[in-house]
């Protein structure tokens, strides 16, 4: 450390003064590269190389229970998936799935922020209470919701729907019902995730601007559409893209709850490209599909981002 | 414009928990007039425009516009203009979707909108500036876009929230005389709150001064200027503020620091008082009160001496070429009218 100082020190007393000042950029990016790099190689180790070995695996034929049919296949597994009625399904069920859990955590969430905004005692305590689902592992909602909540006659849900006069629902069991149910989980988790962003960003936004719209004889509704909605829009995007991100990816939740039944009603893409890896044990097609679903989350997030720095 | 402008608070009392922010306001507004609700801050004059506005609603007292009781009316309903402080234009649309904003909510037709809005900008000289976004206009821009959302909806009444107040010292000034002929022009009732004396003397037709939570005196300025109501106001009003010197009244004369000053102040017997005296209403003359020079404050054509009467401090105006040296010992004297007299104990204008 200080032989290195002493010569910096005299290469900079001789060189002129423009040298100095990049050999002293260079030394301050060196040291930021030195303090990068442990994080950055466990990122590599972590999440880059699984990454890249999931694409290498899904160029293989490696079938667990016949492992005398493995070997190289190239884009084979891809011409499979694509004529794959089952994965066409998933991709239709995870977007479903993907679309009215972000739809329903944004309507939710904004119009809980606005109750909330208005509430003037116990803000504190809803903000506690709210948060609690978010804190949870998916897994644990999930078996909360299958037994507790959802179970026939005993479940807190069909308790209700017996006695609100509509009889008990196979809320599992039904493929309608099931993807009702599994969206409605979902929602339930992270709506406050939602309603936390959309809450700090409508309490940032200034009090006198709302005055003045009132003297402008906007009406309540119009201070909604005119003011709140597009001075919340960077605050909604960024929730839509996060939670997109996240449902397109959802497993553990719909894998406790239905496990991606009945039948492949809720199996969404990320839980065919398990079952078919893990379950059927064919690893090389299970990649396969789980780089389609990395492809389908990149160009739906892509398309968001786009529409982000649209206006 | 749908209406006159006339402005009545009858008995205006707003609460604030046990803290009384106003207590008991009355005054009129004429139809065209520009008023100034001045005073110090806290002293309640933001929270009577806000009232007048619809935006805060008393505890007690009614408010007037046109004769008709609007109390309980809402903002949106109460066809009134306000230019706020912090401007509050809306960060996300153009200059130009801000002064169209009123006129939307009023369901202009698009084709009556546009001509009003270059009308409202090339008012306030900003014209050039209608696709730029607040953020991108300077202090004096945004004031002006404030400004211009505020005329062009032709509302019968005109507030100002301290609106000058974030602008610096040049631009106040320039802005504060095109502000007097704007409304001028326009004819419209306009209320104007500031706690700066000067703005209010400078623009306001009339103004009524706020002390503590209570209005204390309403007139032209001249009339303030030359009569204040009390020593609050009498040490509020002027530049520098009236000297206010503890001293005793004697059968039409008052003692102050062992000098007889004359007075047209007439009260029963002998008894303690304050007298007040304008700096500009004292002149140097043989014979009067002795006072050594402590400080000169040079402003170019006129001089501010402080001087020092047997340990009563007093601050004198006085005009270029005429001005003692530092440590010179003067005597000053005033004419029986420019001395102001007050009741130590109510504070209130003998």
């Amino acid at each position: 450390m200080t032989t290195t100082a002493v010569t910096s020190v005299e290469i900079a007393s001789e060189a002129p003064r423009s040298d100095f000042g990049r050999v002293l950029a260079q030394r301050e990016r060196r040291f930021a590269a030195a303090l990068l790099a442990p994080a950055f190689l466990a990122l590599l180790a972590t999440t880059t190389f699984p990454l890249l070995f999931l694409v290498y695996t899904s160029a293989f034929r490696m079938d667990l229970a016949m492992p005398f049919t493995n070997g190289f296949v190239g884009f084979e597994n891809y011409q499979v998936l694509l004529s794959d009625d089952r994965f066409w399904t998933s991709l239709l069920v995870s977007l479903v799935y993907t679309g009215s859990t972000v739809a329903l955590q944004v309507v939710i969430g904004l119009a809980l922020a606005l109750l909330v905004m208005e509430m003037k005692r116990g803000q504190g305590w809803f903000r506690v209470i709210a948060i609690l689902p978010v804190v949870l592992s998916p897994a644990v909602v999930g078996m909360i919701w299958r037994t507790f909540m959802l179970a026939p006659e005993f479940g807190i849900i069909d308790f209700l729907a017996i006695n609100a006069g509509l009889g008990s629902k196979n809320w599992l069991g039904d493929p309608t019902l099931a993807m009702v149910s599994v969206i409605s989980i979902h929602t339930w988790q992270w709506t406050p995730f939602a309603f936390m962003v959309l809450l700090a960003s409508l309490a940032s936004l200034p009090e006198d601007i709302y005055e003045a719209a009132r003297l402008d004889r906007a009406s309540a509704w119009q201070r909604f559409r005119r003011i709140t909605l597009p001075l919340l829009r960077p605050a909604i995007v960024m929730v839509i893209i996060m939670r997109t991100m996240v449902a397109l990816t959802a497993f553990a939740a719909i894998f406790t709850v239905t496990a991606g039944g009945p039948g492949t009603a809720t199996e969404i893409l990320n839980l065919y490209a398990y079952r078919k890896s893990f379950t059927e044990l064919s690893i090389g097609y299970g990649s396969a599909l789980a780089v389609a679903l990395l492809i389908v989350t990149i160009i739906i997030s892509g398309i968001l981002f786009a529409m982000r720095r649209a206006k | 414009m749908s209406g006159q402008g006339q402005v009545s608070f009858r008995n205006i009392v707003k609460m604030h928990g046990e803290f009384a922010a106003l207590k008991g306001v009355n005054f009129d507004i004429k139809p065209g007039e520009f008023f100034a609700l001045l005073g110090p801050s806290g002293s309640g004059k933001s929270t009577t425009l806000r009232i007048l506005a619809g935006l805060d609603t008393p505890t007690a007292g009614r408010v007037l516009i046109d004769d008709k009781d609007v109390t309980s009316t809402d903002a949106r309903d109460r066809d009134i203009a306000m230019v706020f402080q912090s401007y509050a234009l809306y960060p996300h649309m153009t200059v130009a979707e801000n002064i169209a904003f009123p006129l939307e909510m009023a369901k202009l037709p698009k084709s009556e909108i546009a001509p009003a809005v270059k009308d409202a900008a090339r008012k306030v000289k900003i014209d050039h500036l209608l696709d730029r976004k607040p953020g991108q206009l300077s202090g004096g821009q945004q004031q002006r876009c404030a400004l211009a959302r505020a005329i062009v909806r032709k509302a019968r009444l005109f507030l100002l929230d301290e609106p000058l107040s974030n602008l610096d010292a040049k631009l106040r000034l320039e802005t504060r005389a095109e502000l007097k002929k704007l409304q001028r022009s326009l004819g419209v009732t306009a209320v104007y709150v500031t706690h700066d004396q000067e703005e209010a003397m400078t623009l306001a037709d009339r103004m009524a001064v706020f002390m503590s939570g209570e209005i204390q005196q309403v007139g032209t300025p001249a009339e303030v200027f030359a009569r204040p109501n009390s020593i609050d106001i009498a040490g509020f009003i002027g530049n520098p503020p009236m000297n206010l010197v503890p001293a005793r009244y004697v059968d039409g004369d008052v003692i102050v620091a062992g000098h007889r000053l004359k007075t047209t102040t007439t009260t029963a017997g002998e008894r303690d008082v304050v007298v007040g005296l304008r700096p500009g209403a004292l002149r140097m003359s043989e014979g009067g009160l002795g006072a050594r020079v402590d400080l000169i404050e040079d402003l170019g054509d006129t001089a501010v001496l402080d001087l020092d009467c047997a340990g009563t401090m007093i601050r004198m105006r006085v005009a270029d070429g005429n001005i003692p040296g530092e440590g010179d010992t003067i005597s000053i004297t005033a004419r029986p009218q420019d001395v102001h007299l007050f009741d130590p104990a109510t504070r209130m204008r003998l």
